[in-house]
């Protein structure tokens, strides 16, 4: 991957964390800083049937990410996600659940060990 | 099921606020290729940073925008471990059934935005045979073994086809194509203080 600046950790993100309210805990900054790409869960607000096949592409993503051997989290969470990832037999990744503070959600993201990413001809 | 890329400048979202109770918020809210907050989805040699491109970021969130992440096309369909691809390489019936999929999931999120009242843009990829808005890539001749360097040469005005799958289901649905725009990274001629005033253009209508 000469050249390529990609991290090789990804976070699944409560939407409420990327788009913070006034005051609260801006993720997407802390995850920038810290070189985590997002996948961005759907809206709390999404009604099931938006909301349902948001949440299959994103267990589709999540499939290829750790078949690769890249990191994946969880922060946040959103209802469905459990069951859009079991129907494609994965558990839900190592989560922060309600991350309240920066510090907090640093020192997640830095208790995370580096990955070695593995190559689909490895 | 794609739709001729209209000579007309994109249109503009329907009013804002003919949705929207008095208790409810009215948000602008951007939808934005899945690899602008994840370069990890990129093919490989394509991630411009770890994992967020901030230059978006900054411009959405200095002007009240809030984001929400369109899914990856090439990443679920071909992998991680994907060739560089144009246009003519992916326009196949399977392909177009997933961007298919995918744009039927997405525009129910912005028929719920539009039905609220929220004001909805589309920010893509130039240059990416799926999430180009107004650039592309396009080689009828490619195939077989990779031989072609990256460059200008595939690069063609045009969309991609999830933009174009996204597009034509808002019409299906009855919903206002929103204004659409994109992100010039992987474009050779790529100026990052022209590619900020095009964005503020977007959001700015």
């Amino acid at each position: 991957m000469e050249g390529d600046e990609r991290g090789f950790r990804v976070a699944l993100v409560a939407a409420e964390l990327v788009n913070p309210p006034a005051g609260g805990l801006d993720a997407l900054a802390v995850l920038e800083a810290e070189g985590w790409g997002v996948v961005q869960l759907p809206a709390a607000w999404y009604p099931d049937d938006v909301a349902a096949p948001l949440l299959e592409h994103v267990a589709e993503h999540v499939d290829e990410f750790t078949r690769h051997g890249y990191d994946v989290v969880l922060l946040g969470d959103r209802a469905g996600l459990a069951e859009a990832l079991r129907a494609l037999d994965h558990e839900l990744p190592p989560a922060l659940p309600a991350p309240q503070t920066r510090d907090e959600l640093e020192a997640f993201l830095q208790s995370r060990r580096t990955v070695a990413p593995r190559s689909a001809a490895s | 099921m794609a739709r001729p890329m209209p000579d007309a400048p994109p249109v503009t979202i329907a009013d804002r606020g003919t949705g929207a109770s008095m208790l409810e918020t009215v948000a602008r809210v951007a939808f934005v290729a899945h690899c602008l907050l994840n370069q990890n989805a990129k093919v490989d040699g394509g991630a411009r940073c770890p994992g967020v491109y901030s230059p978006l970021v900054e411009v959405l969130r200095e002007r009240g925008w809030e984001l929400e992440q369109m899914p990856c096309p090439e990443l679920a369909f071909t992998g991680l471990n994907r060739f560089w691809a144009v246009r003519e390489q992916l326009d196949t019936l399977a392909y177009r059934r997933h961007c298919a999929r995918i744009a039927a999931a997405v525009s129910g999120a912005i028929a719920a935005r539009v039905e609220r009242g929220d004001e909805v843009v589309l920010v893509g990829l130039e240059g990416s045979p799926s999430m180009g808005v107004r650039v592309t890539s396009s080689d009828p001749g490619r195939g077989g073994r990779p031989e072609w360097p990256d460059g200008a040469p595939e690069l063609t005005p045009g969309r991609g086809i999830l933009v174009e799958e996204l597009l034509a289901e808002l019409e299906r649905r009855g919903v206002p194509a929103p204004r659409a725009g994109g992100v010039t990274h992987v474009l050779p001629v790529h100026d990052p203080t022209a590619e900020r005033a095009q964005l503020v253009a977007l959001l700015e209508g």
